[in-house]
């Protein structure tokens, strides 16, 4: 679903290579982790994947499709739900989310029932008719992961998305993504939570300093590492070594 | 002290982005966008050195009848006013709605801190606009006349000190009307409305003023006589409608006497003088007007959506449209200067020749009776003008700011960007072409075909002048702000299409003007559609590709 080939992006300034030759293939049906420290090139890489940074080199197919050759529709397929939430605040809620679903032609029925849904379960409903400004930080995070999960994309890609958000909208955002999974379709995140990725994630990558250092299931991580331990500590292991 | 400089550092620093244009000159790219920008300013040379040559004519003009300080007064007049009236706009956006605030305030500065430093800083911007202005007149008048050092040594005190009184005037102004005007409730609606009528009282008052005092002037019977022996006398007179006007003018033409040192010095000390009441007036009045705006918002939960809110799909150039008026519509500053700038230029003109008990028009009449045509014609020009000076297609993606990674992220194609984008131009451009047609009545010339032409003619215009504006903003988008003023006023995007939008106009202008009395009206009107036209197309295809292309590479 998602094919990252020898994907690198270099600062102008400095020659710091924020991302350096990365290769990741992740398969429909995934939840995918993307872990590493504070500067590693996780947002790089997110933001190279959905089209806001073009890559000094390597290519980002998304369902097969060279997402910087035909970016149209490669978009159409995903959606990307950023680490803050800067959307436009003199909308209200609801104009913003019917301009979302007009940017994806969903027919009037269909967007009705998937806002209602979401806006249900993200406790949202009563804001909705509310300009965006006057909402909480974790408001409009929640408004921005539904309006990223109207058109039901195949591939949902999210930066650091627990940050900001309730204990209980992360419980359902968690929930969400899993039984995305279990429809088939694809989720990509990067987080610093350790426990979500470890709990939630069929496979885990973990980047420093652009490099991919280590990829594989919770399973996988583990039989690598020196004991058999948490993902914190490998984590920290793996990370210090570099 | 250092804790003053600090801010006023600091502020200077974020205003003009020093620091984000020494990194960006690092780089290669942005290096050549800086240079390319040093040309497109250069473009607009050739349009000021046409009003600096007028400038020549009107000092000789004045040197003919022995009142050559007018000149000077004119410069100071001129530049003072444009000042004040900017000033008003400036001053309630920087003072009152930038992000700053939020950090300012909680840390231990007294208002008089927080004003001074941003006094400062709108200043140094100011000067972008005055010297412009006073600068020629002051250039013309010293060379011309060959004036001594001493002139120009006033000249410098002078220009430093021109926007300090104008903007201390429009500080109070704007200080006190945000105290009063800070009610619970439709507060955002009442000051855009109250602000408007600001504006337009302030602009009617000073061109009343002026023609009290020239009429005033005429009236004496041995008036000649007094303007052969007093080189001074016009502006003595016409001066009063703005005294620190007259005493910089003054100063200046008698730099060699006593007089000339006593009008610098009232000139410097009023503006001190004001500047410290002014400080000491923020200290009662800032946070009157400014602890409303800083109240965050609760979304109250009250306004329950309907099954009726759920839209029905529309295509996405005219959602994108839709949500660009919206945001037009509800940011005030936006709002005043799209809006707000298509109807005050006509506000202007009938104020201007009501004020002075008809005299100008009774010139425009016998003008337009020669030719009927040339209402239409001025009113096509006028409104493609106003399709680049409503600023609402050379900052189209700079409004934006930090939201267009949303843009960049959804499946829309450059083609409904334009569109989109082209049509939130074309409904301002619409209210503009309605205030035109009710100056085109007030003058008395109201007719089927006018309105036709006008609005046809005019609109096309407008279609190409949005498209140039977006190539422009596209190029250059300024994304970076924490002030909607920035993304729209202080946006010199605005500056270099109005500088090529000008241009342009006066190449059509010249055309018709060329073909004006040799061919039937109708086929100039068809040249006119049809240049409209062909330009829409060519700026099209650039467009199109540059909204392609910078999606991707933006950082």
């Amino acid at each position: 679903m998602l094919k990252l080939q020898n994907l690198s992006k270099i600062y102008s300034r400095g020659d710091i290579k924020a991302v350096d030759n990365i290769n990741l293939d992740i398969k429909s049906g995934e939840i995918f982790g993307f872990l590493g420290p504070n500067g590693a090139g996780k947002t790089t890489t997110i933001k190279m994947i959905v089209g806001l940074l073009k890559p000094d080199n390597g290519k980002v197919f998304i369902d097969g499709i060279d997402a910087w050759k035909n970016p149209i529709d490669a978009k159409r397929r995903i959606s990307y739900v950023p680490d803050s939430p800067e959307i436009y605040d003199k909308l209200k809620g609801i104009e913003y989310l019917n301009f979302i679903a007009d940017m994806y032609e969903i027919p009037k029925e269909i967007r009705q029932e998937r806002m209602e849904k979401y806006l249900e379960i993200f406790n949202l409903k009563h804001a909705v008719g509310d300009i965006i400004g006057s909402y909480s930080h974790g408001m409009k995070q929640k408004l921005v992961l539904i309006s990223a999960l109207i058109h039901e994309p195949k591939l949902f890609i999210l930066d650091e998305p627990m940050v900001g958000l309730d204990p209980k909208s992360s419980f359902q955002l968690k929930e969400i993504m899993r039984k995305r999974c279990d429809e088939g379709k694809t989720v990509f995140f990067s987080t610093h939570v350790l426990e979500v990725a470890e709990k939630l994630c069929d496979r885990i990558a973990i980047i420093n300093k652009g490099k991919i250092i280590a990829l594989g299931t919770m399973e996988e991580l583990r039989n690598h590492a020196e004991e058999r331990e948490s993902l914190e500590n490998i984590f920290l292991e793996l990370t210090e070594n570099e | 002290m250092n804790r003053i400089l600090s801010l006023i550092k600091t502020d200077l620093n974020t205003t003009f982005g020093f620091s984000a244009l020494e990194y960006k000159f690092k780089s290669k790219k942005d290096r050549w966008q800086i240079i390319i920008f040093g040309i497109a300013i250069l473009s607009l040379i050739p349009s000021y050195l046409l009003i600096v040559n007028g400038l020549s004519s009107l000092y000789e003009a004045y040197r003919n009848i022995g009142q050559k300080p007018m000149f000077l007064l004119n410069g100071f007049l001129y530049s003072q006013l444009i000042v004040f009236i900017f000033g008003i706009l400036y001053v309630m956006s920087k003072y009152y709605f930038s992000n700053d605030l939020s950090v300012l305030v909680p840390l231990p500065l007294n208002p008089r801190d927080i004003i001074g430093s941003k006094f400062i800083s709108l200043m140094v911007n100011e000067y972008l606009t005055s010297l412009p202005i006073i600068l020629p007149f002051i250039i013309i008048y010293g060379t011309r006349g060959k004036e001594g050092i001493l002139y120009w040594l006033y000249s410098l005190i002078l220009i430093l000190f021109v926007p300090v009184i104008p903007l201390t005037l429009a500080s109070i102004i704007v200080m006190l009307f945000m105290k009063y005007t800070n009610i619970k409730g439709e507060k955002d609606l009442l000051r855009i409305i109250g602000y408007f009528l600001l504006l337009i009282a302030i602009l009617a008052f000073q061109f009343k003023i002026q023609s009290i005092t020239q009429n005033a002037m005429i009236e004496g019977e041995d008036f000649f006589l007094k303007m052969a022996t007093d080189s001074n006398l016009l502006v003595r007179k016409l001066g009063l409608g703005f005294p620190p006007s007259m005493w910089g003018a003054l100063s200046l033409s008698s730099y060699s006497s006593i007089i000339g040192l006593l009008n610098l010095i009232l000139f410097v000390g009023v503006a001190i003088i004001i500047f410290i009441a002014m400080i000491y007036l923020s200290e009662r009045l800032f946070f009157d007007g400014l602890i409303g705006n800083l109240e965050v918002s609760i979304s109250r939960g009250s306004s329950k959506i309907k099954a009726t809110d759920y839209n029905k799909k529309i295509p996405s150039f005219l959602a994108l449209g839709l949500k660009e008026i919206r945001l037009l519509i509800r940011t005030p500053v936006y709002l005043l200067n799209s809006i707000g700038g298509v109807v005050i230029v006509p506000i202007i003109f009938i104020i201007s020749t009501s004020m002075d008990g008809g005299q100008s028009l009774e010139g425009l009449n016998m003008l337009i009776k020669g030719n009927p045509h040339l209402i239409s014609i001025a009113g096509v020009g006028i409104i493609t003008l106003l399709g680049i000076m409503n600023c609402v297609g050379c900052t189209t993606f700079s409004r934006e700011g930090k939201s267009l990674w949303i843009q960049r992220t959804i499946p829309i194609k450059a083609k409904d960007q334009i569109f989109g984008r082209v049509l939130s131009s074309l409904l301002v451009q619409f209210i503009g072409v309605g205030a035109v047609l009710c100056t085109v009545a007030y003058l008395g010339y109201l007719t089927i075909e006018n309105v036709f032409w006008i609005t046809i003619l005019g609109v096309l215009g407008s279609i190409a002048m949005a498209e140039l504006g977006m190539i422009i903003d596209i190029y250059r988008p300024l994304l970076d702000w924490d002030n909607p003023q920035k993304a729209m006023k202080q946006n010199l995007n605005v500056l270099i299409a109005m500088g090529i939008g000008a241009l342009y106009l006066l190449g059509v202008g010249f055309l018709v003007y060329k073909l004006l009395d040799k061919v039937d009206i109708l086929f100039i009107y068809g040249i006119m559609g049809l240049v409209f036209i062909i330009t829409s197309f060519v700026l099209y295809m650039p467009l199109k590709k540059l909204i392609e292309r910078q999606f991707q590479i933006l950082e």
